[in-house]
């Protein structure tokens, strides 16, 4: 036995580090045996096979019905849209907020939802209708955009036409966007502490142009609440998935940035420890 | 380039902090790896800062001065200073330059005034975009890169570093999808071309100048995986993904050092106590004084075969105790006295298998990389030295072996998520092809339809 085993021997684990996820974790579940899932997935073919598809993240499945509905049973593309793609992610999403799904989880299914939205708008020979646009950036000056991504991602699963502008984007690109698309919410994510600087530019930039937002929710790796709250028209966004409830907030509620900042928390459901 | 097929170390037993079996010695009379551990501070510049040179350089000159004083008045024997550039500084390599110089004129001021041993470390940011034409080869980003590397060779750097960017497009599609095959090819063979790349240039630039090629980092890849995978309760990423990522990471990053890279290996290496057990050189790593950038799950674990103990980054600004330069470097400070004296003493092994018990069964990423488990992952490694793709699909299935082993012994508990994750992340490595060339033929097809940033180009594929 070596020194180090013969230290480990001794060793109560209880005293020195406890892993709650695996002491917390519940018993193990089917994904459509949820009663939330059960609830949210349509009963009638093909929506279901659709949905269900979307559930497992399973592209070729959600395809295969997607065709099928599209092309055997003549649908209409925004149904299949809104009874089956939809209401597979909306599935999903409640069983992430559960905490029995996963990212890669949300991010396969949002993949297949999103191949199978394309197929139903071949057909339709436009873009189908979203919840609403939003546009997403990273700062300029910034190569970090696997937050970006998320935030598009997210908004993109939860209904919304999220564009995104990439990496690296300079400001007059962003307000070009804004004046375009009109979104009723803009993230722009940074990892560092002087690319972030770019948000109070932007928003200085909308404003000589008598533009105004929602909100411009800002996140990211050395973003503070204190800096974000030092100009007008902005939040600070703490984690990717809270975009899109955010968005709910602005578009369903009328949320301004103002409120968006008073009622975090509240709006995206949980304990928020930098708005505490 | 010479590759590693061997390991340099006979045990793990003989790896230890504060010596490595090729200690690096810089101007200003320091030594890294040569039986002392050297604490190091790391500020990041205010905002604001970036709005004209000459504020950067204040800036700089600030954090150097602010860090020299606290050293002096808590008597530390030495200290690194790091500067890791902002966007603007590596954009702007006369920024580079003139930032480089103030901080080593006030380094060398105070190593005059009080025989203080110090370092400085210049980090350029790697700025290249892979899906901006022509991507991270020979594009305007590319050149600024180079000449910054260089500015801060020329001005004073005791030695530079780069946390290169090579491969991240198709790591961040496999992580934050749980593909596994897409991970490997984003760090162990992307990542691994792209290094040789940037590698071998920084390592020209360093003979024209008394500065020495430090190391690199898979800050880019493995810390992504890292930080999505968060604390325990966090639901991301399995921290069995991450801890596999963590593995291949080290096969990639060990290419700086194929390279020519001396070390100290940079300190967001959490896979540098692999390269120091397969190559012998000195690294720099964090852990529990790096709170004041991130969280993770080995904060003692990591010490325990560093050479250099680094808080990471923190915002400039104020704290209770003072400016964060004082108060980071009294924290890694006392911290690096901590091992000093138990070297000194006799009694380092002991504290090295203290550190690395108090995390060793927090979490999987924490298990492989204590000491013992680095070395198998290490021997995995060298076996396929020659191959950057076989090494790092080795580096990922020994990974998994430990965790497995730690699992089945009653050690180390897995969620089912984890569990899941870990089984079918080996399943696909396993069946993973033998050749190179054919996996590689096999991710192009795949990874350049369903990754639009990836660019084979930039990698010469």
């Amino acid at each position: 036995m070596s020194y180090i085993e013969e230290l480990e021997s001794r060793l109560d684990q209880s005293f020195i580090a406890i892993r709650y996820n695996v002491e917390m974790e519940g018993p193990a579940i089917k994904p459509e045996s949820d009663p939330d899932v059960q609830n949210i997935l349509p009963k009638e073919e093909p929506y279901k096979s659709i949905a269900t598809g979307v559930l497992y993240g399973d592209m070729e499945a959600t395809l295969n019905g997607v065709k099928k509905g599209l092309e055997e049973e003549d649908l209409s593309p925004i149904d299949i849209i809104n009874n089956g793609l939809m209401k597979g992610m909306d599935a999903v999403s409640a069983l992430y907020t559960k905490g029995f799904y996963f990212l890669p989880d949300l991010m396969l299914s949002g993949d297949s939802m999103m191949e199978g939205v394309k197929e139903c708008e071949k057909v339709l020979g436009h873009k189908s209708e979203t919840k609403a646009t939003t546009v997403s950036f990273v700062a300029e000056g910034d190569p970090h955009d696997i937050g970006k991504n998320l935030v598009v991602m997210f908004l993109r699963a939860n209904g919304y036409d999220a564009i995104d502008l990439g990496r690296d984007v300079p400001t007059e690109e962003v307000i070009k966007a804004v004046e375009e698309y009109k979104p009723i919410f803009v993230t722009g994510t940074a990892l560092m502490t002087t690319t972030m600087t770019v948000f109070p530019k932007v928003v200085e930039e909308l404003k000589k142009k008598g533009l105004e937002l929602p909100a411009l929710g800002c996140g990211g790796g050395s973003v503070r609440k204190d800096f974000v709250e030092s100009f007008p028209m902005s939040v600070y966004g703490v984690e990717a998935y809270h975009t899109p409830k955010l968005a709910d907030s602005i578009l369903k509620d009328k949320k301004t940035w103002k409120e968006l900042r008073k009622e975090y928390s509240e709006i995206v459901g949980e304990f928020v420890p930098e708005y505490a | 380039m010479k590759r590693f097929t061997r390991m340099v170390y006979k045990n793990p037993e003989e790896i230890v902090f504060g010596r490595a079996k090729f200690p690096v010695s810089q101007r200003w009379n320091i030594q890294f790896g040569a039986g002392y551990v050297v604490p190091e501070v790391k500020v990041a510049p205010q905002e604001g800062s970036e709005a004209s040179k000459e504020r950067m350089i204040g800036e700089c000159r600030n954090i150097a001065q602010s860090a020299c004083e606290r050293a002096v008045s808590i008597g530390l024997p030495a200290f690194m200073l790091e500067q890791e550039h902002v966007f603007q500084q590596t954009n702007n390599p006369e920024w580079a330059a003139e930032c480089t110089q103030i901080q080593a004129e006030v380094l060398e001021s105070y190593h005059d005034e009080y025989d203080i041993k110090v370092s400085l470390r210049q980090t350029p940011a790697d700025i290249r975009l892979e899906e901006r034409a022509p991507g991270l080869r020979g594009s305007d980003y590319d050149n600024k890169v180079e000449e910054s590397l260089e500015a801060c060779a020329a001005n004073g750097a005791s030695d530079i570093c780069i946390e290169s960017m090579g491969g991240k497009s198709v790591s961040d599609y496999g992580i934050s999808r749980g593909d596994i095959k897409a991970t490997l090819f984003g760090i162990g063979v992307l990542g691994s071309i792209d290094m040789e790349y940037v590698w071998d240039r920084i390592v020209n630039i360093c003979k024209k100048y008394d500065c020495r090629p430090g190391g690199d980092t898979d800050c880019a890849q493995a810390n992504t995986a890292m930080f999505m995978a968060g604390g325990l309760l966090d639901k991301d990423i399995a921290h069995t993904t991450a801890a596999l990522a963590r593995a291949m990471g080290a096969a990639r990053s060990l290419v700086a050092v194929e390279c020519g890279a001396i070390g100290p290996l940079k300190d967001c290496g959490y896979e540098n106590p692999i390269i120091k057990a397969i190559s012998g050189v000195p690294i720099a790593t964090e852990g529990k004084n790096a709170v004041c950038a991130h969280s993770d799950l080995m904060g003692n674990l990591i010490a325990g075969v560093t050479d250099v103990w680094s808080n990471e980054s923190v915002y400039h600004r104020q704290e209770m105790g003072g400016t964060t330069p004082e108060v980071w470097l009294q924290a890694t400070g006392f911290e690096a006295a901590l091992m000093n004296t138990a070297l000194q003493t006799g009694t380092a092994e002991t504290l090295r298998d203290t550190y690395t018990l108090t995390d060793k069964y927090r979490d999987p990423q924490a298990l492989i990389l204590a000491y013992d488990n680095t070395y198998r992952i290490g021997e995995a490694i060298v076996n396929y030295g020659k191959d950057p793709y076989l090494r790092s699909r080795a580096a990922a299935l020994e990974a998994g072996k430990i965790i497995n082993e730690a699992s089945e012994a009653g050690k180390l508990y897995l969620t089912r998520f984890e569990r899941d994750s870990l089984d079918n992340a080996l399943k696909v490595l396993e069946e993973l092809p033998l050749d190179a060339d054919q996996f590689i033929d096999e991710c192009l097809r795949t990874y350049t339809r369903k990754v639009a940033e990836f660019d084979p180009k930039s990698y010469e594929l």
